[in-house]
Order: C-alpha cells, then structure tokens, then sequence
C-alpha cells in the first residue's frame, strides 16, 4: 500500500506543523513515511505544501500522484489539477470553489472559522483531523501530539485544538462516508522516529562528541543550527549563532586546534565565504567537519528549493593544494552512519572533511527504526587517530614527516611544551619556512593523506539490485538515491544503481573495475544540476564517461516517475546509448589526438602566412 | 633550521624565539618586549598561553614569541582566538595583530567580540600602514594619507578603535605607544588580568613605510592619561578616544569595567569543553523524532 496526502496553503497557515503532524500520526500508526515540503522564500503569503508519503513497504521519495489533497485555499487545487487522476480525493470549502476532478469531500473551513471564532493558523488542526476521520486513522494519535504540542500554552489552547481535530473528524464522516483503512493503527513493534537530514546531521554529531558547532542561519542548512542550539544545556554543546561564516568556520579551527571536535554548516552562499578557512585548515592539519548543504544557485539563487550544483565547488573549495575528503549521503540513515564517519576521518587525517546535503535531503523527513539506530549511536566508538594528550618530546614536532603522512597532534595545556598551527609553510617543528626542501616535504607529507584515506578508509560505491543481471544501471550521488531506488521499483526492465557515497577522492583503478562490470549496459548518470557534475568529477579522477545523462535543474527533486518515464522514452535512440567505458576512452583520446593535431596544423599555417 | 633557544628550552621554557625578521627601530620590536615581559612577571610561561597571530609583520612574531599559537588568515586572529577560549577556558588567550587585520579585514569580528566580551586580550599593533605589503594606507591612517594604493590620498576618515570598541561593549580600553615600554607592560598586564574582552591598541612608528607618524611625532602628540581619570566613566572615556580627531593621543587605560565574559554566561561551560567526558545519553534524544 502506497498512499500520498497532500496539504497546501497560504504561507504562514501552519502548514509544515500539520504535515508533520501528520507523518507522525502514520508512523505512530505502523506505518513508513516519506515527506517532501515547497515553500517560497517568504514569511507570509506565497503557497505552502507539505506531503506524506505512506506506505507499508520502506519509501525514500514522493509520489507524483497525489491520493488526498488537502485544499486550505483554491490556489492548492489549481497548482496541483496535474497531479490529480479520477480516484484522487479532495478536501476543500464548498464555498470558495468547487473542484472538477476527483472525489469530493467538502468541510466548509469558512463556517467552522466563523462559528468558532478561530483564526487561519488552526484551520490546518481541522484539516488533519479530517484527513484520519477519512483514512479511518485513529484520532487519540493526533490528540496526544496536540497534548505535545501545546500543553506548554494552557489547557485552554490544548482543549481548543482537541475540540477542533474532533471537529474536522466528524465533519469528514458527516454524510455516511464509509472511512478507508489507509492509517488503520497496527501493532508497534518497530517505533519509527521521523527525521530530517539535517536532523541526522545534528544527531550524528551529538553522536560523535562534536563539541562546538557555529553558523550562520542560511536555509537550508538552518535547522541544524535550531536543533543543536535547543540540544546545547542538555548535553553541553557550545552552539553559536555567529556574526558571519567567516568568523564560524575560524572559531571552529581555534576550538579545533585547542582539542575539541569542531563543525560549521551553511549552504553555498556560505560555504563560500568559509572557503578561505578550509585551505588554513589544510596546511595547518587542523581537524574540521563542514556540513554544506545546497540550493539552487548561483548567488542567492532560488533559496528554499533544491538543486546539487555545489559538488565541484565543494571538492575544489580552498585555494592551494591539500587533501580534502568529500562524503554525500543519500538519505537520513546515510547521514548518520557518514556524519559519524566524517568527524572520525577529519581527526584521523587531521583535515577538512565536508558532508554534502541538499534541500531535499535536509528538510524531507524520512522514517527510521529507533531501535536498530539507538543500538548503532550506542556502539559508535570515537577514533582521535593521532590526536594525543600527552608528549615527552620537547621540541615537540607537530608536522613530524611520517609515512602515512599523519603527524602526532599534541592537544595544547600539556606543560613544558608549545607549537603552532601554522598557516604558513612550516618546518617539522612548526616554525615558518621557505626552504625548497622543507616546503617540498611538507607537502608530500600531507598529500600522503590521500593515499592513506584511500587504502584505509575510502568505501567503494553502493550497488543496489544486481548489476549481473541489470540492463539498465543508475549513477549518481548523495539524495538522488531515493527517487532512483524507488523508480527501479517502477521500470520493467532489471536495473540496478551505483550509488556514491564517498565522491571525493575516488580510488581509480577500484571504481574502474566496478564500471568495468557494465560493458554493454544502458548507462544512465542521474543528477539534480544542469552540468552533470558528478559526472565531471567520475571522469577526472578515473576517465569514466557517461553518454545518457538525466538532468534537472529547477529547483525540485527528480521524481520517480520521471526517471521511468525517460528510461521507456521510445524516442531515445537505446542501442546507440550503450556504453562501453573503456573502448569509449580510447576512442575519445584518438580523437583528441586527431582533434589536436588538425588546430596545430592551423596554427602553423596562420604563422607561416604571417 | 633549529633554533639555538631549544637547549635551554628543554630545562626551562622561554618566550623568546627565533630573532625577530622586523626593520631597524620598528616598533614591533617594543611591543614584542613589552608582550614578553608582562607575560613573564605574571609568571606565565608559554605553555600557559594560546596566543592567535594574525598576518602582517606583528602577526609573524608567531616565531618570535613562543606559546600554544595559531598563525591562521589576515583579519581572523580575533575569531580564532574566541574558538580557543570556548574549548579551553583556562588557558589565557592574546590576539596579536596589525591595524589592518584587527580594524579592516577583521572588523566585523572585532565589534561582535567586544560585544561578546570574549575573555581575550586584542593587542594591536596600530601604524597606519601595511608594511608587509610595502606601505599601502591602513584604515586608521589619517584622512588625506598618500600611499601607493591612495596616490590621490584616502578619501575615508580613520576608524577610531578605542571609540569603536568603547560603544560596541569592551569591558577594557586602552592605548600605549611602542616608544613607552614601561606603560606597555602595564597596559597590558592590566589587560591580561582583567576578566573579559581587553583592547591595548599601541601607537607604532613604521620606520619604513610611515613618514609622518613617527617616534617624535608621537613623543609630541600623546600623553600620558590623568591619575584622576575615572576609568569607570563610559561617556568619560568616549570622550578622550575623540581626542584623536584634534590630534591627540592619550595613553593608558581609557575605560573598565565588570560584565560575565561570554564563556561565564554559556552555562554548559562549568568545566573546560576540552576537559569534560563524553556525553552519552543518546536515547533521549532520539526519542524527539518518535
């Protein structure tokens, strides 16, 4: 069973706090959700929405077809008549229109308001009571999540919202609608939290001791910061909300170089502006996790949608050369495990790691079993690498050359010693430097790091399916798994998908190998930008070349459906599509050779006539 | 490449690092010795001591002063330092920079920490000019002040740090010259005992690069602050730091006063964030998202 509700309004009518209400109500009642949120970038005013997904079986992206929408004014029904089939049910006030398709299930909002006294902000409270009245959801659920929601402000608030879910209850079952059993309540016994990839972000820091984290409200890295600032007195965080993104990611490099884990998190605009940081954080080995999490750009861009236009950015960002790991999770559980994962490697390898969310993957709640994640969080051990509280040595060495190009990292207080964290080019101990040899050893030590990260602690892509049997596989990164692995689930033919989670740096001869195993296969590379830049990247660092790219690039997600629609797309030319990596390399540089050789030539006979 | 300073080092640690790189008769040398010598008669020694250098010629004393140090970006010294605070409170943390780091690159930082009132010291060694880029005009330069980058002279007026740090929430202000050691030390040795943000921002010749604000012309143009000062006067001290618009300079401790640091006013921070054990109470808040 699959089933999407929808509600939409007017910015400002509560309309994210019903959505979530509402997956909550689905996930208290057994079952798995998946939501997606839209909203402008304005206070009050534009159009809200908010939908769930529900389903029996684990789902990871939004449905196109939308099974109830909840019509809190006109402009819902008529920005969704798309999305709309036959067998759609819709709930929306007889008195300010009437929809064409669909089945109706008219409450008349205006009247309630008017004989309750109540303001927009509670019409969404009626609206969700009667979305379970209809779905035959049981209405105590809602009840005790008002209880959560509002004992705070008064029993009189709590009664007032109780009496009108029950309101909008009644009102849905008023005419002798036969209730459906979509949210009919089923034994618990896998509790399923609902959360964010933001919110796993923020989980999976607590998790891994971070221990300062400073940013700069930007959405949608934003809600990371809400979270742990509201976490901070209880498990002794120090969370700040700081002048700019500068002064974040330089405080976070002091905190870091004086012993604490350290982390900061915007998105683009933001990001850029700590850039300058990462490279200090670079040559200066200073531990740093960096949460970047994208929206349509450039510049400010479209700030409240989603886009993966950053990657190339983030895996160049910082002037000079330094090892630099990029991880891009793709969903919530991903998040945790990699986030966990990101502070481990910036201490081990004593460098900037940065994690890669989007608007999609940030703000779209998925569900996640509470027990197998506690028992995950439980277990998680702490790896400092070489981060030490104690040295007999004096001088102490803090860039000693080593093999795995890891110095040991003093944390400062031990008396009877000191060092720096240098910005400048440095010599063993630390001092500044501009011998030849000194520099050339410095940066073969920490370029070492690269080799290290790859042999020990790089992880080769996800396959997901069978890439034996499949014919058509799927390449992407970070938050486009979920609408892929959903879309397998839709397209007749066998596929499977190579989902990257650990982009930069890339092993290149191991990833070769994986593609290697495609010869002959529909190739397909899958992104949410409009320069295929995952795509880049695979192909620099291993020389892997995709033909068939399947792009989007305003601002929404890719839908499941639009992947099985361009996979059955008649008109494409399949065969021709078939992609064979490696003769496609050869072929390529030949005919960059020829290619190379013809502008030569016209360049020596521009010269000679001259 | 080693210095010679680390066989004594190993029976006793000294400031003293490398031999100072700075021009003849700079007053980056004054000031390094002042900083030396207030450190050592309040018996620190330089593991005691997380010192943030910003970059320009004051910020390379990094190799000539030594302690648990960062020599991180040009106008960051003051966020760098406030991150090293918040992870280990013990430890007494100085910021040493230039008038162009400080007031110009980093002067968003420096306002929002005097409104923080970050328990650092800021020196700031203020010349008017960039030395380390070869003498282009600093933002406290005087109105009209040709430089390489001002052919024409600066059109801005100076930023006026001691007004600046004064009205944004500095719980200590104050002022020395590079030519006055013995106020130098004072100064800060105040600054470094006071609990809170401290500003010493000290008048230095650039003997290179600077030829108007000079040793003499500062011998003539500041003066030491009255004994009956009352350095608890907000307006008071406002009042003095606009004595430089009519070209005075006065010396010593404009303004202090007692307000909880930010690290006394984060409540989580009962003991140092290094030093505390790992939190372990996870479920609780994986509970949040039921």
């Amino acid at each position: 069973m699959q089933f999407n509700w929808k509600i939409g309004g007017e910015a400002g009518f509560g309309i994210m706090t019903s959505g979530l209400a509402f997956a909550k109500i689905a996930t208290r009642s057994g079952y798995l959700i998946f939501d997606y949120t839209e909203y402008p970038s304005l206070i009050r005013g534009g159009h809200n929405t908010y939908e769930v997904l529900v389903s029996d079986e684990v789902v990871k992206s939004p449905k196109w077809e939308i099974d109830l929408l909840v019509c809190l004014n006109n402009d819902t029904y008529k920005l969704h008549s798309d999305r709309l089939t036959d067998k759609s049910m819709l709930i929306y006030d007889p008195h300010v229109f009437v929809p064409e398709i669909g089945i109706k299930i008219p409450i008349t909002f205006g009247k309630i308001k008017r004989d309750e006294k109540i303001d927009q902000m509670m019409m969404n409270t009626i609206a969700v009571g009667a979305s379970i009245g209809i779905l035959g959801g049981d209405l105590s659920i809602f009840e005790e999540i008002l209880h959560q929601q509002f004992d705070r402000k008064g029993k009189e608030v709590v009664n007032f919202n109780l009496k009108l879910a029950k309101i909008g209850y009644d009102e849905a079952l008023k005419n002798n609608i036969k209730p459906l059993s979509i949210l009919k309540k089923k034994d618990i016994i896998d509790p399923q939290m609902v959360i964010t990839g933001n919110e796993a972000f923020a989980l999976g820091a607590m998790v891994a001791d971070c221990r300062y984290y400073a940013a700069y409200p930007m959405t949608p890295a934003s809600t990371v910061l809400s979270i742990l600032a509201s976490w901070q007195y209880k498990n002794k965080m120090v969370v700040r909300h700081i002048e700019d993104e500068i002064s974040a990611v330089n405080t976070a490099l002091g905190a870091s170089y004086a012993g604490v884990r350290s982390s900061v998190g915007s998105s683009g605009g933001g990001f850029a502006l700590m850039v300058e940081g990462l490279s200090y954080a670079g040559i200066a080995e200073i531990p740093l996790v960096v949460l970047l999490a994208m929206r349509s750009g450039p510049a400010t861009g479209m700030p409240t949608w989603t886009e993966q236009g950053d990657l190339l950015f983030a895996v160049h960002a910082g002037h000079g050369e330094f090892p630099k790991i990029v991880l891009t999770p793709g969903d919530p559980e991903e998040m945790i495990a990699l986030t966990l994962k990101a502070f481990d490697l910036a201490d081990i390898y004593q460098t900037p790691v940065i994690l890669i969310t989007d608007k999609f993957l940030s703000e779209s709640h998925s569900s996640l079993s509470k027990k197998l994640e506690d028992a995950a969080l439980e277990k998680h051990k702490i790896d400092r690498g070489k981060i030490v509280n104690d040295t007999k040595e004096t001088p102490y060495l803090r860039y000693l050359d080593t093999k795995d190009g890891v110095s040991p990292m003093l944390i400062p207080g031990k008396k009877g010693t000191y060092y720096q964290a240098n910005s400048y080019e440095h010599i063993e101990d630390s001092h500044t430097t501009e011998d030849l040899k000194e520099r050339v050893k410095q940066v073969d030590k920490r370029s070492k790091k690269n080799t290290t990260y790859l042999k020990n602690h790089f992880e080769l892509p996800k396959i997901i399916g069978d890439l034996n049997t499949a014919e058509i596989v799927f390449v992407s990164f970070g938050s486009m798994k979920g609408p892929i692995v959903d879309a397998m689930k839709l397209i007749k033919t066998k596929s499977a998908y190579i989902h990257f989670t650990h982009v930069y740096p890339l092993a290149e001869e191991l990833v070769q190998q994986i593609f290697a195993r495609c010869v002959g296969k529909r190739m397909i590379l899958v992104e949410n930008n409009s320069t295929a830049q995952f795509g880049q990247l695979l192909r620099m660092q291993t020389g892997i070349i995709f033909k068939e790219k399947l792009l989007k690039y305003d601002g929404r997600p890719i839908w499941p459906e639009e992947i099985l629609l361009y996979v059955d797309d008649n008109t494409r030319s399949v065969v021709e599509e078939k992609n064979d990596t490696k003769i496609k390399a050869k072929v390529l540089s030949e005919d960059f050779r020829k290619k190379e050789k013809e502008i030569m030539d016209k360049l020596v006979a521009e010269m000679s006539v001259e | 490449m080693l210095n010679n300073n680390y066989c004594e080092i190993m029976t006793e640690l000294k400031f003293d690092g490398y031999a100072a790189t700075w021009c003849p008769g700079c007053g980056d040398w004054g000031i390094r010795v002042g900083i030396k010598a207030a450190l050592e008669q309040l018996a620190f020694d330089p593991s005691q001591v997380f010192l943030s250098f910003d970059i320009g010629c004051s910020g390379n004393m990094n190799d000539f002063l030594n302690g648990y140090a960062t020599h991180g970006l040009h106008g960051r010294a003051i966020p760098t330092a406030i991150g090293m605070k918040i992870a280990n409170h013990k430890m007494t943390t100085i910021v040493i920079g230039g008038d162009g780091g400080i007031y110009g690159e980093g002067g968003n930082h420096f306002l929002h920490a005097c409104r923080g009132n970050h328990d650092i010291t800021v020196i700031v060694h203020d010349n008017m000019v960039y030395g380390l880029t070869t003498g282009q005009v600093a933002p406290t330069a005087g109105k009209g002040y040709r430089s390489k980058s001002t052919p024409h002279g600066i059109i801005e007026v100076p930023v006026n740090p001691l007004a600046l740090a004064l009205t944004q929430g500095a719980t200590f202000v104050s002022q020395s010259f590079a030519g006055d050691a013995r106020t130098t030390i004072d100064v800060i040795k105040k600054a470094v005992n006071h609990k809170g943000f401290s500003l010493v921002n000290i008048l230095q010749p650039c003997v290179t690069f600077n030829k108007i604000n000079t040793y003499q012309y500062y011998l003539k143009n500041t003066y030491h602050l009255e004994d009956s000062h009352n350095r608890s006067n907000l307006g008071k001290a406002v009042e003095k730091s606009l004595e430089v618009n009519a070209g005075k300079f006065p010396i010593g401790v404009l303004y202090q006063t007692e307000r909880p640091s930010f690290h006394e006013e984060l409540e989580q921070l009962d003991s140092p964030l290094v030093d505390r054990p790992r939190f372990s109470d996870f479920s609780s808040f994986t509970n949040e998202f039921i």
